[in-house]
């Protein structure tokens, strides 16, 4: 009983705001409507017309190569981070601040800002780069360069963000412990891999699940940036959604590719999950 | 949570959901107790706001019992925020329309027909131009009244042209032609410098290295560099208004090979990884930064030359083409929403802002060029005292234009040229392929 | 990796070399953090003519307030960023409570269907909210809440399954002997929530209070589509309301819009930060 009533009030806005709405979505996805005549039913035949769309598929592929570029080069940016930040050093505060103030921009100005950074003759990252004698290429008009400029935004916004849960992860792990790895002789390696990382795991368990899910979702910086372009190289699944959604007026279709991006996460996510499970060896509770 | 529990639930989210979607009604603007209408009106340009504002405040002047409330956003939220109003039935009672959207919305029965009211009140259509009216006309029913209108011409660097020994008036005079280039990629070629001051028609020059390039183009969909190329070929982009798109018609590949060349053949235009949309330098900056002397440009961006170049930029026509001259021609008109509460007073509204004494005050701002004509010497008078000949552009309307397509499948068609056509100009696609392929994805698309 | 390093006083010179090296990593880091705010700060000071004209990394000169007097007077800033402050806070304020209590109960609380219901929560995380935004429109117009502060605040204001994952998952760490002792005092449930759960939580709670904070902060598309006049207007939407149909409208505004709005997050980050940063702990699902 206790339960239910500390639960209402989430649970209110749960079946509301979010299961009712979801809801919605996976019944426009079996109808054909453009939001402003009438619905129509058509079945099954958005997910029939997905199966032979080239594009959704092409964005699928793109989706997972930025997250295979996004994902572990944040994490473990993020990991080096917060081992380095996790001492007692001058400065330290002020740095903290510094590393997750990318993470409060906003969008609007940010796509300005990084579009100048990456401009191939005035950009500040080619300038620099012509400082060692590099031709640096157009990067945003490059299909081979477009993406990992894009995992790069995303990493230079999200690091330091993570950094603040490992970093949190890590001044949970008790002292004693490496008290006792330093008198068995334990050198720094062996600390790390013995010690550190696997007690990590419950911070590194949810980082990873929601950075993952919220980066299969990613859309503002390709809003920004670059539309999906350029040669269609950056489209991801939910930049595709939302161009079917919101500019070709396919709300049935744009919410039956949400579906197969929902599925999607889902696997990835219940994978994570297994994984995660098998080896969380200590348990705190 | 029981299997039966969870069904209850998504049923009863289901129902109320679909009732959301067949419940026709709802109100969009308000009436008060004392009789007082309040109506919304939409609009996407932060620049226009003020003038538009001191509009309305003459209109409720004029009207004591309705007030007008101005909902701004940008272009880029402008359509999906309207989409879900639509869908809603929550739209404003009057917004500003564009010729990209304004077929589905017509199809959609979203705009009302203002026929009945023009009618009623014995409104003289005839002070607007009967290209920029018809734009708005679809079977017999008129859908907008137009607001303003604006074509592409040539905005360039003063002291660039000079030291090139051009002059404003033989830059209008230049043509180009397919075989060579013709007298206006000779004008490009002076004004395209390399670092060691070579001209891409000298021996020695060095295309890597470009100082200063003759022109700069962009376009998110050809209204700004192709379409005008097109016209000046004789390139048609549909059949016929709400037919099929004929991009892929040799007039037209011609004229986009003519663009493609500038950059990737002669060496007289700004790279497209340059300027390619949406992560290129805007056309303004290209000209503020000295990277290109001359660049084709829409008359809305007068303010910005001003801004960055004070007034030490000029006007000039479009070069004429193989078949003459030509240039886009477009313009936004106000559209009454046929969910209005307030049908009658939304009208009052949508003909006041037709109106010659609410242009007027827009005109004075030098934003835009106004939706009647007989104003356009008003709009020139305004630019003349701020040192710039703009009348290029209304010499340009005059003549031959290309109206924006009229087409249920614009979406369509502005998703998949961006893409196709900035790997054009990258050199990465065959002009013939992209228009292929732009012209029977976009015609898939016809409704 | 541990604090075993800090004891300062007596470094040997490769311990200094380590250390030096090591601010320098940090230091080049932190100034690829800082680089584009300095870019958009930078930007925003300058005259619409310079913005255009020069590079970006070229030092404002002659710098000009204008940009930021034009987006606080002209352009209606401080009304809208008053009510973002009001929106972010109870958004805030609510997420907090309600999170930490459906996440005590999904944690410690033994009932029918507890798991489905967190693994519920964890799943709705996965929909793109994008495409939920039309129906969830669709009900707030037929609750009557189109253009009004409820509108704006209801959806999250009754926590997210974020909030309620991140806080359960700390929850999950604090020793059961703690509750099983203060039950035997004849502690309530309620009470063991008040006096021992939320007290040993302070970090997390203060961890969950920013991420809300800022992510409401900087929320454009909900407040976008629920919004529509002036008098609910939030600073996002009236920031991504200064950008024209085309690239050249206004971009010294849009920048100096953005750097007033970062202000108040910085501010939030400072206040809370001593909360977050030391000791806190999740662990694994189980």
């Amino acid at each position: 009983m206790e339960a239910y009533i500390l639960l209402t009030p989430s649970l209110i806005g749960f079946l509301l705001f979010l299961l009712a709405p979801i809801a919605g979505v996976v019944v426009i996805s079996f109808f054909d409507w453009n939001l402003m005549g009438s619905p129509r039913f058509v079945g099954l035949a958005n997910y029939r017309e997905i199966a032979g769309d080239s594009e959704v598929w092409r964005a699928v592929r793109n989706t997972v190569y930025y997250v295979v570029l996004n994902i572990p080069a944040q994490t473990v940016l993020a990991l080096l981070l917060a081992l380095a930040m996790n001492r007692r050093m001058r400065g330290g505060k002020v740095l903290r601040v510094l590393f997750v103030l990318p993470w409060m921009a906003m969008p609007v100005a940010l796509g300005i800002v990084w579009n100048w950074a990456f401009d191939p003759q005035h950009g500040v990252i080619n300038q620099f780069l012509s400082l060692f004698g590099v031709d640096g290429p157009a990067w945003l008009s490059s299909t081979t360069w477009a993406m990992p400029v894009l995992a790069s935004v995303n990493v230079w916004q999200y690091t330091g963000y993570t950094m603040l849960f490992l970093l949190a992860g890590l001044q949970a792990i008790p002292e004693s412990l490496y008290e006792a790895a330093d008198l068995d002789g334990a050198g720094p390696v062996q600390r790390f891999f013995r010690i550190t990382l696997p007690l990590l795991r419950p911070s590194m368990f949810f980082v990873l699940v929601t950075n993952t899910i919220g980066s299969f979702q990613m859309f503002d910086t390709v809003y920004v940036m670059t539309q999906g372009g350029p040669g269609g190289s950056t489209d991801t699944m939910n930049f595709h959604i939302y161009q079917q959604a919101f500019q070709l007026f396919r709300s049935g279709y744009a919410s039956a590719l949400a579906m197969l991006l929902f599925a999607l996460i889902l696997l990835v996510t219940a994978a994570q999950v297994l994984y995660f499970r098998k080896r969380t060896v200590y348990d705190f509770s | 949570m029981s299997v039966s529990v969870r069904r209850i639930l998504a049923g009863a989210a289901t129902g109320a959901l679909l009732l959301g979607l067949t419940t026709g009604c709802g109100s969009s603007g308000s009436t008060s107790s004392d009789g007082t209408v309040t109506l919304r009106y939409a609009i996407w340009d932060a620049v226009q706001k003020p003038a538009l504002e001191k509009s309305i405040a003459a209109f409720e002047k004029q009207h004591p019992n309705i007030k007008v409330k101005i909902e701004l956003n940008a272009w880029a939220q402008y359509w999906s925020k309207l989409q879900t109003q639509l869908a809603g039935r929550t739209a404003p009672d009057v917004f500003w329309d564009h010729v990209a959207y304004f077929p589905q919305f017509a199809q959609q029965g979203v705009l009302a027909d203002l026929t009945p009211y023009i009618k009623a009140d014995k409104l003289d259509t005839s002070v607007y131009d009967p290209k920029l009216l018809s734009g708005w006309e679809q079977d017999g029913k008129q859908y907008g009244l137009p607001k303003d209108w604006d074509t592409i011409a040539q905005v360039y660097n003063k002291t660039m042209l000079k030291a090139a020994g051009l002059t404003q008036e033989q830059l209008s005079a230049l043509s180009w032609n397919t075989a060579d280039g013709g007298t206006f990629v000779k004008a490009l070629q002076k004004l395209t410098i390399d670092e060691n001051g070579k001209h891409p028609d000298e021996a020695g020059f060095d295309s890597k290295h470009v100082k200063q390039y003759g022109l700069a183009l962009a376009s998110p969909n050809g209204q700004t560099d192709w379409w005008n190329a097109a016209t000046q070929n004789g390139c048609k982009l549909q059949d016929k208004a709400w037919g099929k798109w004929t991009i892929d018609q040799p007039s037209c590949v011609e004229a986009i090979q003519f663009i493609r060349d500038l950059r990737l053949k002669y060496h007289v235009a700004v790279p497209a990884s340059v300027t390619n949309t949406p992560n290129g330098a805007a056309l303004p900056q290209v000209m503020a930064r000295k990277q290109a002397a001359v660049v084709w440009d829409g008359s809305w961006d007068l303010n910005a030359y001003q801004s960055s170049m004070q007034d030490n930029f000029g006007v000039a026509e479009l070069p004429s083409g193989p078949v003459g001259k030509g240039t886009v021609y477009n313009g936004l008109s106000n559209a009454l929403y046929t969910g209005s509460a307030h049908p009658k007073e939304a009208w009052e509204l949508v003909k006041w802002l037709g109106s010659e004494e609410s242009q007027k005050i827009i005109v004075a701002t030098g934003s835009v060029w106004p939706g009647i004509p007989t104003l356009n010497q008003e709009f020139v008078d305004v630019w003349k005292k701020k040192g710039v000949d703009v009348s290029a552009f209304s010499e340009e309307a005059a003549g031959t234009t290309t109206g924006y397509p009229l087409t249920t499948s614009s979406a369509t068609y502005n998703i998949k040229v961006l893409d196709a056509f900035n790997q054009v100009w990258l050199g990465q696609q065959s002009a013939q392929k992209a228009a292929e392929s732009v012209n029977e994805q976009s015609n898939a698309a016809v409704k | 990796m541990s604090s075993s390093i800090t004891s300062s006083s007596s470094m040997s010179i490769p311990a200094v070399l380590r250390r030096s090296t090591l601010y320098a990593i940090l230091l080049i880091g932190a100034l690829l953090s800082v680089g584009p705010y300095l870019l958009t700060l930078n930007a925003a000071f300058k005259r619409p003519a310079d913005l255009l004209s020069t590079d970006a990394w070229t030092p404002a000169h002659p710098a000009t307030f204008a940009n930021f007097a034009d987006v606080w007077n002209q352009y209606g800033m401080s009304s809208f960023l008053l009510h973002t402050l009001a929106v972010s806070v109870v958004v805030t304020a609510g997420q907090v409570v309600f999170s930490a209590m459906a996440a005590y109960a999904l944690a410690r609380l033994e009932f029918p269907g507890r798991d489905w219901l967190f693994w519920g929560y964890l799943a709705t995380m996965m929909v793109p909210q994008m495409i939920t935004l039309v129906p969830l429109f669709l009900m707030m117009r037929d609750l009557g809440m189109v253009d009004t502060y409820a509108g704006l605040v209801l959806p999250t204001v009754f926590g997210t399954p974020y909030g309620v994952f991140l806080v359960r998952q700390h929850f999950m760490t604090i020793p059961k002997d703690l509750e099983s002792a203060a039950r035997i005092d004849g502690a309530t449930t309620w009470g063991i929530f008040v006096r021992i759960m939320l007290p040993l939580s302070r970090p997390i709670l203060a961890t969950l209070a920013t991420i809300t904070f800022i992510n409401t902060w900087n929320n454009l598309i909900w407040p976008l589509i629920i919004t529509n006049s002036d008098r609910t207007r939030v600073i996002t939407v009236g920031i991504a309301a200064l950008q024209g149909q085309h690239a050249s409208d206004l971009p010294h505004i849009v920048l100096a819009g953005a750097a007033i709005a970062l202000l108040p997050l910085i501010v939030v980050f400072l206040v809370f930060q001593r909360h977050i940063v030391r000791s806190i702990a999740l662990t694994g699902l189980k």
